[in-house]
């Protein structure tokens, strides 16, 4: 306890301020206002587990968003200060020294640890495309990973694949779900993830001693609960049919609907619109541009066109959407129909001419025994 | 009509018999309900759907448009669902001709022969085709396959609107469908399907008019009235 109120303290971070934060996460997490007092406690109890971050083929995006602050915020503190035992990219210890804390953590805090993973794992050629201290990434995350009590997998790319898994997919990338099933894994895709649903879902494993509930994807509901689309700040002009059609013209400038421009708010679940980013500044829909869908499990290849709603097709030529191929499909039916109708009409010109003669024929018959029957 | 329909036997001896012996209500009242209650669906979710996809109407002239659009996208998917369903109990509950009952039997060798005979009649591999009342078996794999891509639209339609309510009922019963194709590959089918009814709507008006030219079994107007000749002759 006093440990921590010193580091706040040698940060100037009031202890106002702190519990300002609390309350913060506690709504970030959809909790009641009376649960800020056991978030602060939990936070700053002795027992917090320690959390190893591991990171393979990524772009450091991830750890960028982490640390992006000008200064540093009680959340800062929460992750990187207190807990954070091993990260590659912020650690001060370098090469065998690093390895070692990093192992000494694993045999310490056995299944109790936190691993916080970055990055996809590759698994061709024996998982040689991504090697740290001579392992490879498979290795160290089934070690590190497999003894730790939860995994948090950070970022588009080890929640599931990512960039590096888009096609062709050369290094055979995937994500730590499919590396490591049936691990209690809790899932933060985003390219890169916001660090407030990492704090807040640290912090909700430090108060409740559980992962938040998640969806089908293993994305907590608290962040990935809703569609960006049904909280965006633009969406009353959605249903106002008012969009964007080109970059810079007038609806662009009035701030209208990019759902023309491609933007996947649609089918993307995220809290962008009302977290936002950057200490709540903005966020892509908010400045002008479609979202492109980085927190879903398709990402990458599903959500290109970037500035297409729907994806294209392999197979149909370089760019072959639904509708050039159904467009196809109906085309070549009606063709098929009409080439057909206007055949068989010709063909038989002359027996419906024939026909025809013969119907007035029976007609003037009929004519002519009616009134034979009337006489 | 008595006298035309059996003219040969009163002796006349006229080229221009009526060929049907009688009459059979061969679609009951729900069927032809249901044909046309879809009919107009398909119409409007075409229409809707496609703004949707693309919203060719600015706000200009009509504001609220895309509101206005997805709330009758919806309403009338609900009313097709329902069609939809009502067929179903056809298919089980209703008479031969509308039910499962009418379905080739692939174990039975004379149903094959008919199915085959039709197949080469449809590829031009023969000229004529024996007439059957109802639906025939090429028809009815046909129908069986519209009845498949209804059952996706309904499905992935109600899954896609489910997404504004991820912890409501409808996305527990239709969001697992997101577990086996993402939900823009969903977008893309769901919009593709459209297009393969589309193409199913010119074949069926066109293979409608044409065996009712040919074989003279009323095909059209049995879709209004219900009633078609028997003329197995």
């Amino acid at each position: 306890m006093g440990d921590f109120s010193d580091l706040l303290e040698s940060h100037g971070v009031t202890r106002r301020e702190f519990l300002k934060y609390c309350s913060a996460l506690g709504a970030a997490l959809a909790l009641p206002l009376s649960m800020t007092a056991k978030i602060a406690e939990a936070i700053e109890s002795d027992t917090r587990p320690p959390v190893i971050w591991l990171e393979f083929q990524d772009c450091a995006g991830d750890s960028e968003s982490l640390l992006r602050a000008n200064r540093p915020t009680v959340g800062d503190l929460v992750l990187d200060h207190i807990s954070l035992d091993y990260h590659e990219t912020i650690m001060a210890a370098a090469g065998h020294q690093a390895e070692a804390s990093q192992q000494a953590t694993v045999e310490k805090y056995k299944g109790k640890y936190i691993c916080i993973v970055e990055g996809s794992i590759p698994t061709e050629a024996g998982g040689v495309y991504c090697t740290i201290g001579g392992r490879t990434a498979v290795d160290i995350l089934k070690q590190v990973g497999g003894n730790a009590a939860l995994i948090i997998a950070v970022g588009n790319c080890a929640a599931y694949g990512g960039l590096p898994a888009a096609h062709p997919n050369p290094t055979g990338a995937k994500g730590v779900s499919e590396i490591l099933p049936g691990k209690t894994i809790i899932n933060l895709p985003g390219c890169p993830m916001n660090v407030d649903n990492l704090t807040a879902t640290v912090v909700h494993y430090l108060t409740f001693g559980a992962a938040p509930a998640c969806d089908r994807h293993l994305r907590p509901l608290f962040a990935y609960g809703k569609r960006i689309h049904d909280n965006c700040e633009r969406r009353a002009h959605f249903d106002a049919g008012q969009y964007v059609e080109n970059w810079g013209d007038y609806g662009h400038r009035q701030g209208w609907c990019l759902y023309k421009m491609g933007c996947k708010g649609p089918e993307t679940f995220h809290n962008c619109p009302t977290l936002r980013w950057n200490e709540g500044l903005s966020w892509p829909v908010m400045a002008g541009h479609g979202c492109v869908g980085c927190s879903e499990p398709l990402f990458f290849d599903a959500m290109m066109p970037m500035y297409r709603r729907l994806p294209n097709v392999p197979g149909f030529g370089v760019e072959a959407s639904a509708v050039k191929i159904g467009t196809a499909i109906v085309g070549a039916s009606a063709a098929i129909f009409a080439a057909h109708g206007a055949v068989t009409t010709a063909r038989n010109w002359k027996k419906i001419g024939k026909a025809k003669a013969e119907a007035r024929e029976e007609i003037s018959h009929l004519n002519s025994d009616s009134d034979s029957e009337e006489s | 009509m008595a006298e035309t329909l059996n003219s040969s036997e009163t002796g006349g001896g006229r080229k221009f018999e009526c060929a049907a012996r009688r009459f059979l209500y061969i679609w009951e009242g729900p069927i032809r309900i249901i044909h046309w209650v879809n009919f107009f669906c398909i119409i409007i979710l075409s229409f809707t759907g496609w703004y949707i996809h693309d919203p060719f109407i600015t706000s200009t002239q009509h504001p609220y448009i895309m509101g206005n659009m997805r709330y009758v996208h919806y309403l009338t998917g609900v009313v097709f669902a329902v069609s939809f369903l009502a067929r179903s109990y056809w298919l089980l509950n209703g008479e031969y001709y509308a039910s499962w009952r009418m379905f080739p039997n692939p174990f039975d060798k004379k149903d094959r022969h008919t199915f085959w005979t039709f197949i080469r009649y449809y590829t031009f591999l023969s000229k004529d085709a024996p007439h059957i009342l109802g639906h025939n078996p090429v028809a009815v794999v046909a129908y069986i396959g519209l009845y498949a891509l209804f059952a996706f639209q309904i499905l992935s339609g109600f899954a896609l609107w489910s997404q504004a309510d991820p912890g409501g009922s409808l996305y527990a019963a239709t969001g697992w469908l997101f577990a086996i194709i993402g939900n823009q590959w969903v977008r893309w089918f769901h919009l593709l399907v459209m297009f393969l009814i589309g193409g199913f709507f010119i074949n069926h008006l066109y293979s409608v008019v044409l065996f009712d030219f040919k074989s003279k079994s009323g095909e059209v107007s049995s879709i209004f009235s219900g009633w078609k000749p028997d003329r197995r002759d």
